[in-house]
């Protein structure tokens, strides 16, 4: 989902740039009050945190012939909710972009919008409109993280398809022809992925059910089922 | 019963399995594939649409690049080392926090 150095014009930078940082700054002010209020949330944002860096950094083949990775951001979503999540995000990001040439500096705005936003506020959207359904905790969760996943591609797409409009169509022929590339070959990534954060999300609830309780991420009654029934 | 048990786990093998097999079918098959990045398929299309020529993209921030595909691969692996500290260390820190809380109530 990288926009590469240069290949976005600096009009758009800024856009992107203006929309990310009050997004970030809400995220530092909120990591600042949990850390305060509660030391135990710390390590449950190690493993969600921790879960972004490993699956952004494999490299994944796909249907279409070419390689993307996954992007880890719906575990973190549903715990400590997307602006907590897009500044874990913007330091994976900018390591990738200091270190390793995906993504610059210039277009780092554009990257935390697509993958440290729109993914994360999608994943927790879904998750907020299923957590108190009689939907299964396990399904909730598959589908949080694979459609974080798969709308940060989309976002790409719209945000390279904003950039560069085509010539006959105009901006709806290149959002199709972007999302051709980025989503489809997402498609199998995302739905892998939310299997296995939902495994993840499975050995969390074995091993630390009180701190997802105290957080207020699922009810008590909620718990305890999915103790029971996975 | 013991599928029932394990069924996020049994879910996630074939998922995996599926996944490699899917990939090993596609890449006998499919003609051209090279599996490079997708973002490089997409900054391709960018050249087109914009009609400019791929190599005319200069980054607007002076960038440094890994030398080689060694290191980049070096580079990854750190990050991906990284985030493993970080998730092996809090299991392990949970299941002790676990255990030392059973052990209280035996000894009570």
């Amino acid at each position: 989902m990288h926009i590469m150095e240069g290949f976005l014009p600096w009009q758009w930078c800024i856009v992107w740039w203006l929309i990310a940082i009050p997004c970030l700054a809400l995220g530092v002010w909120q990591l600042k009050k949990i850390i305060h209020a509660d030391r135990e949330a710390l390590p449950l944002l190690g493993v969600t945190g921790g879960f972004i860096f490993i699956l952004s950094s494999l490299k994944l083949p796909s249907v279409t012939g070419s390689c993307s990775h996954p992007t880890g951001t719906g575990l973190s979503a549903i715990c400590f909710g997307p602006w907590i999540t897009s500044v874990i995000c913007a330091i994976v990001l900018l390591f990738q972009s200091l270190f390793l040439a995906h993504g610059g500096l210039s277009v780092l705005g554009a990257n935390i919008v697509s993958m440290g936003i729109v993914g994360p506020v999608i994943g927790y959207a879904v998750y907020r409109l299923l957590k108190n359904t009689s939907v299964n905790i396990y399904l909730t969760v598959f589908l949080a993280t694979a459609l974080a996943d798969m709308f940060t591609y989309a976002t790409t797409s719209l945000e390279l398809a904003l950039a560069y409009p085509a010539e006959v169509g105009g901006f709806g022929t290149s959002f199709i022809l972007f999302m051709g590339i980025f989503a489809v070959t997402q498609v199998p990534l995302a739905i892998v992925e939310g299997i296995v954060l939902a495994l993840v999300f499975k050995y969390i609830i074995a091993l630390k059910p009180d701190i997802l309780i105290r957080l207020k991420i699922f009810s008590e009654a909620q718990i305890t089922t999915a103790r029971g029934d996975a | 019963m013991m599928v029932k048990t394990y069924l996020l786990e049994i879910l996630t093998a074939v998922a995996i399995l599926a996944f490699i097999a899917i990939f090993l079918y596609t890449s006998s098959t499919m003609e051209g594939a090279e599996f490079a990045g997708s973002d490089n398929v997409g900054s391709g299309l960018i050249a087109e649409l914009s009609g400019k020529d791929p190599e005319s993209f200069a980054p607007l921030i002076p960038q440094w690049e890994p030398p080689s595909g060694e290191i980049e691969s070096c580079l990854f692996a750190l990050q991906a080392a990284i985030g493993g500290i970080f998730v092996g260390g809090v299991f392990g820190y949970w299941l002790g926090q676990r255990k030392s809380m059973s052990d209280a109530k035996v000894n009570r």
